[in-house]
């Protein structure tokens, strides 16, 4: 797929941001349809994949919100014992994307909220 | 009242959440965005799921999922196929090697289709005639299945509501057979 440069360093800038908290095992910057425009990994985890799941989970929060009446979904967080992923979604005029993080319990959710906020931001206006 | 559930699964484009707003009774829940691969010639992709429900005559109700096509959302196809009655393969009949196609669901499914009812629909059949539908069979056969292919249109609800129909004899030819 073709990405807008800006948008591919944006990526970049959110992945390095997001990689200077404690605790985070994986950070991957997907398109809306599943593709992985940019990643970065500190365990076996495979980032193709997790773009197809956050992009699936996503698509799924959107029509739960949509159902419920509400407005665009704009994160959804999976809690574990082990830790957390938390996916925000992206909403670009030039397209829809999906900024995921999977988190040990090194790390501060509120934090990773927060600083995926911003990034989202920063993807959003870029 | 009796409640299923059917699974429509099959190739990227075979026309999966066209099958199921054809014959839906509630508006469709469709997971699609815009497609960014080139290689695909669609606008857009489903890469959660959809969703749509039918009353049949008798008043049971057949709830209605699709699978993402692609490969790589194949992670979603045993959570969806999880309590399924039945299987709708769609394979579209356009593409360069829709045999091979076929084997990917089978392979994919391969698990659930040791005990689960499952049809195989064969799109485009009319303007793309091979394989014909005896290949489908044929390969079929080579993996020790026996099931139905049926050359659908699944634009036309007649061709939907056929498909289900072949699932649910299927369904209650196994109920008979498990009867002591």
């Amino acid at each position: 797929m073709n990405v807008a440069p800006a948008v591919q360093q944006a990526a970049w800038s959110a992945i390095q941001a997001l990689q200077g908290l404690s605790g985070i095992v994986a950070v991957v910057v997907a398109s809306a349809d599943g593709f992985d425009i940019a990643s970065a990994v500190t365990r076996n985890v495979d980032a193709a994949r997790v773009a197809a799941m956050a992009s699936s989970i996503s698509a799924i929060g959107t029509v739960v919100a949509q159902e419920g009446g509400l407005s665009r979904c704009r994160q959804i967080t999976v809690g574990t014992a082990d830790g957390f992923v938390h996916v925000s979604t992206v909403s670009r005029h030039d397209g829809e994307f999906v900024l995921n993080v999977i988190a040990d319990t090194g790390a501060v959710l509120a934090q990773v909220v927060y600083s995926a906020a911003e990034q989202v931001r920063a993807l959003e206006a870029a | 009242m009796k409640e299923y559930k059917i699974l429509f699964s099959g190739t990227p484009g075979a026309g999966k959440t066209t099958a199921i707003a054809a014959i839906s009774e509630t508006p469709v829940v469709s997971t699609d965005v815009v497609n960014t691969d080139e290689g695909l010639k669609k606008a857009t992709t489903t890469v959660g799921l959809d969703y749509g429900s039918i009353t049949l005559d008798g008043g049971d109700r057949v709830r209605l999922f699709g699978t993402p096509g692609q490969g790589r959302f194949d992670f979603m196809w045993p959570i969806l196929a999880r309590d399924a009655l039945g299987l709708v393969i769609l394979i579209d009949n356009s593409r360069p090697d829709p045999l091979a196609d076929l084997e990917i669901y089978l392979e994919g499914f391969a698990a659930e289709l040791e005990q689960m009812p499952c049809v195989v629909g064969v799109g485009r059949h009319e303007t793309h005639p091979e394989p014909g539908i005896d290949a489908f069979g044929d390969r079929l056969h080579a993996r020790g299945l026996v099931l139905p292919v049926l050359p659908a249109d699944v634009r036309q609800r007649a061709d939907v509501l056929m498909l289900i129909d072949v699932l649910l004899s299927q369904v209650e030819a196994g109920m008979v057979e498990d009867t002591p």
